[in-house]
């Protein structure tokens, strides 16, 4: 296949998830045929996304000048092995909490919006990985925040819709401040191509403004991310949400933020800006032991899990401000292994409130008793997450530890140590209150609908597992992905010279 | 960057005025409080699209040399941007109108008054189980 052709992949990842929302909103009722109809969209999405993890490898990133327009003036997509990887994830998310909410309710039951939603979340998720610039980020953010604005007071009741409110009235203010923010980098650079960027950055090392720049970015982002002192929304917002769409945004959404970090720290701003990297690591200390201090107050099973992700954001974020090579692939792999676990977690949950009609662990029990294999799954998960060998969870934070302790951070370091032994702690709460205790008064509801839900779980614990045990291969791929990240004039020459290739067809 | 004092400071007074109202307690304020602050960002993008800076615009005409006009890509920013700002405000709207069905409150006092200090706590623990 010419490259032209394959170019176009990586606007189909943005593309495919659209129309087949539009697509579903044409036939309102839920039925079995929409769900299989998802199932296949969003395996599809999978295997495109796994096929260009392996093929961008191989030849460098994917780039297509959307409309055929020259690089710096019209809208560019780079799919790169990073951006390849978080859409594998997106994908792979979506697909098992779409299967989980298939197996909860049957079909006439399922809200009929909540596919539809689902898939336009996931194409402004998509189209924030892939973007080539900062305002279509902008534009990404947005469709991506609709969305979950939509879907998060979807099916919550009179008495929870209010827990929406503060997490729609932070993003706005993130929104607006994001948008001057854009309007500032133009002005500063007189452009918002990534690839353009980067060179016009590097002449204003030094220079007070870009530091500015960069304090107001890491602002924006870590607000979406979640990081100490701007996660309060999170935890407040996320139980509300029904268990499956729950669990696919605390896989997702906040990593979004983490990988637009990555993106913005590690290729377009230069490496030279070292006070906003101590700045990020610092906060991200701070967000790791406050995330896993709010976790170990709570008592309720999705509370706990959200103060988690606040935690376990310190980490990756901590591994961006490190900054370095090593500290990249760390980061990256600790994404990966993160958002599955964290998922698969959401999902128990779920099956807890489910068998015993509340997440409340005063009032839960039993359940190692009735459901082993949901004890399994949750017993895997948390001790990844804790950071048990040879679990997936292990290799990222011995990564990250060992980068810092080659940089002397031993105070960043300590404050990891301590959140790792926190977050093993609060585990142990859900762990000794849903499954170790006794039968609870009310006799528990563990039908076949909760199997087939544990049995999705048990899926995403095989996959976490394989990362676990091939440790290896897969920080292969995340160095790759980290020091392709790290190489600003490689992504400059990767987009630029897509400048060369001639589309068919008319051209504006 | 010269002569653009006056957009700065209508910018500072309308992010202050915004974020004031977004963080005032009446839903009626919080409303308003986002209208300003999505339009502050406007303004921001509107004073970059002047020529301060001797920044010609992207637009050349027919013997290569530039046209002495403004940079169009600011506005073509504002558009897309007023355009999701509607969008957003659309949606507050309905969830503000929403919690005001569900629950009869136009105020965060009224929206979280079972979980004050002293409050029906014990009470809203009952009805939420």
């Amino acid at each position: 296949m010419s490259s032209t052709l394959l170019a176009n992949f990586a606007g189909l990842t943005v593309m495919i998830p659209v129309i087949a929302a539009l697509l579903m909103l044409l036939g309102p009722r839920p039925t079995g045929l929409r769900r299989s109809f998802a199932t296949g969209v969003l395996t599809a999405l999978l295997g495109l996304a796994l096929w260009m993890v392996v093929h961008v490898q191989a030849t460098g990133p994917l780039v297509l000048r959307v409309g055929g327009w020259m690089t710096p003036y019209g809208i560019v997509l780079v799919v790169d092995t990073l951006a390849a990887i978080m859409l594998s994830l997106s994908s792979f998310t979506a697909l098992s909490c779409a299967l989980y909410g298939f197996a909860e309710t049957s079909a006439k039951e399922e809200h009929p919006l909540r596919l539809p939603l689902l898939l336009f979340l996931l194409s402004g998720i998509n189209l924030s990985f892939v973007t080539g610039d900062l305002f279509n980020l902008f534009v990404a953010f947005e469709v991506m925040l609709l969305s979950s604005y939509a879907l998060l007071t979807l099916e919550s009741g009179a008495n929870e819709s209010r827990r929406a409110l503060p997490y729609l009235t932070l993003n706005l203010v993130g929104s607006a401040v994001f948008l001057a923010t854009c309007g500032f980098a133009y002005s500063l650079f007189g452009t918002l191509n990534f690839a353009e960027i980067i060179g016009r950055a590097d002449l204003l090392v030094g220079d007070v403004r870009l530091t500015v720049l960069a304090i107001l970015l890491l602002l924006v982002f870590g607000l979406k991310a979640g990081v100490f002192p701007l996660y309060y929304w999170l935890p407040i917002s996320y139980p509300l949400l029904p268990a499956p769409m729950a669990a696919f945004y605390a896989g997702m959404l906040t990593k979004v933020g983490v990988y637009v970090l990555l993106r913005v720290f590690g290729t377009v701003m230069p490496p030279q800006l070292e006070s906003v990297h101590t700045l990020i690591g610092w906060t991200a200390g701070l967000t790791m032991v406050i995330g896993v201090l709010g976790a170990v107050a709570q008592g309720r099973v999705q509370t706990i899990l959200s103060f988690h992700i606040v935690s376990q954001i310190g980490f990756m974020v901590l591994a961006i401000g490190l900054y370095s090579p090593f500290a990249f692939t760390a980061a990256i792999f600790y994404i990966i292994h993160h958002i599955i676990v964290k998922a698969a977690l959401f999902l128990v949950g779920g099956v807890v409130i489910r068998a015993n009609g509340s997440d409340d662990l005063s009032r839960t029990g039993g359940l190692w008793r009735a459901a082993p294999w949901l004890g399994l799954v949750f017993v895997i998960q948390a001790m990844s997450l804790a950071g048990l060998p040879p679990l997936s969870g292990f290799w990222g934070k011995f990564m990250i530890i060992q980068e810092g302790l080659t940089q002397g951070e031993w105070v960043l370091i300590g404050l990891s140590l301590v959140a790792s032994v926190l977050t093993l702690m609060s585990m142990l709460k859900i762990w000794l209150g849903a499954f170790w205790r006794g039968e609870p008064a009310q006799p528990l509801n563990y039908d076949w609908r909760a199997k087939r839900m544990t049995a999705v779980g048990l899926g995403m614990v095989a996959v976490s597992l394989v990362i676990g045990f091939g440790a290896e291969s897969v920080v292969k791929v995340a160095r790759h992905a980290a020091i392709e990240t790290l190489n600003r004039p490689g992504y400059v020459n990767a987009v630029m010279s897509a400048n060369s290739t001639v589309y068919e067809g008319k051209h504006p | 960057m010269t002569n653009q004092l006056e957009a700065a400071l209508l910018v500072f007074v309308l992010f202050t005025a915004g974020i004031y109202l977004c963080l005032s307690r009446r839903f009626l304020r919080i409303l308003f409080g986002f209208l300003i602050l999505s339009n502050a960002a406007n303004v921001v993008l509107i004073a970059i699209s002047g020529d301060p800076t001797g920044r010609g615009s992207g637009t050349v005409d027919a013997d290569g040399g530039a046209l002495n006009r403004i940079d169009p890509l600011p506005q073509a920013l504002i558009l897309t941007a007023i355009v999701i700002g509607f969008a957003v405000a659309s949606y507050l709207t309905v969830l503000l109108y929403r919690l005001y069905t569900d629950r009869g409150a136009a105020s965060m006092d009224t929206l979280y008054a079972d979980e004050a200090p002293g409050g029906a706590v014990a009470k809203a623990k009952e009805d939420r189980l």
